[in-house]
């Protein structure tokens, strides 16, 4: 977990006593890994743009309204709401979502890779794309837990009982899943450059 | 005498979920068991490619959210 000067709790206070620079704040820490999440899910740019709206549209309603919960932490709420926005989504739309592949063209705008050349940013963009389609072809309890752990920051504790098995098995589930990305990035690279600079 | 480490006790090491003491001694190991260590060094990559992964939203979508917030004038609990 990153450390900050200022915890979420902290930003949340200032928030409700009307300061908007620490909503800001709040979401720029946490906009890429709530996005992320819902994107992993819905596997639909547009769609995760707009359940994140959603989401920090819920947030902003709750502290606003005074209906936010100090005991509890801002993060686990926060993502929480996120993922339960992506699965009523699916449940709403009865449906899973086709895979849309990506361009990854506006996606990575934000990021400074001013000193990288065009083609070096491109294969960066091409790895991480990969690597976001494969999570989504992981089996599904893998996939989970992957998700959990990593991009909602919940423990191992946390996730075994939200999913309901003992923690070795979802330390092992996410063994495999960490193993078999890694598996599969090694084969990707392989062949991506293979098709790059071909013999 | 090294005490002996699983993948998973390198998983939760990686995670940041293993106590102090259990943290000394995996560190301990990492340094003589090669094997731990290469299985260190994989999964802490693969956390870091994972991190290098994220999606960013674009700025309009984040525009959005932020003048919601700034319209939104309620009467909270404080």
């Amino acid at each position: 977990m990153e450390k900050y000067k200022i915890s979420d709790s902290q930003l949340v206070s200032l928030y409700k006593n009307g300061n908007e620079e620490a909503f800001e704040q709040l979401l720029t820490r946490h906009k890429s890994r709530v996005f992320t999440t819902i994107y992993l899910i819905v596997k639909d740019n547009y769609v995760a743009e707009d359940l994140l709206q959603e989401t920090f549209v819920k947030v902003v309603r709750t502290i606003k309204e005074g209906r936010y919960n100090e005991e509890g932490k801002f993060l686990p709420w926060l993502m929480r709401i996120a993922h339960n926005m992506a699965i009523d989504y699916f449940r709403k739309e009865k449906r899973y979502p086709t895979i849309i592949m990506e361009d990854g063209s506006h996606v990575f705008t934000t990021l400074e890779f001013s000193e990288d050349s065009i083609e070096s940013k491109q294969v960066r963009q091409d790895t991480h794309a990969k690597l976001r389609e494969l999570i989504q072809e992981l089996p599904e309890s893998q996939k989970e837990v992957l998700m959990m752990r990593h991009y909602m920051e919940m423990s191992f504790q946390e996730i075994a009982e939200n999913t309901g098995v003992s923690i070795n098995t979802a330390l092992g589930r996410m063994r495999y899943a960490l193993i078999n990305l890694r598996k599969k990035m090694k084969q990707f690279n392989i062949a991506y450059d293979q098709n790059i600079y071909p013999k | 005498m090294t005490k002996t480490f699983t993948q998973n006790d390198v998983i939760r090491y990686v995670y940041h979920e293993t106590s102090a003491k259990e943290t000394k001694e995996i560190e301990k190991a990492l340094l003589c068991d090669a094997k731990l260590e290469e299985i260190y060094k994989e999964v802490l990559s693969m956390k870091a490619d994972l991190n290098k992964a994220k999606k960013v939203p674009s700025d309009k979508v984040i525009n959005s959210i932020l003048n919601y917030s700034k319209s939104l004038n309620l009467p909270s609990n404080k």
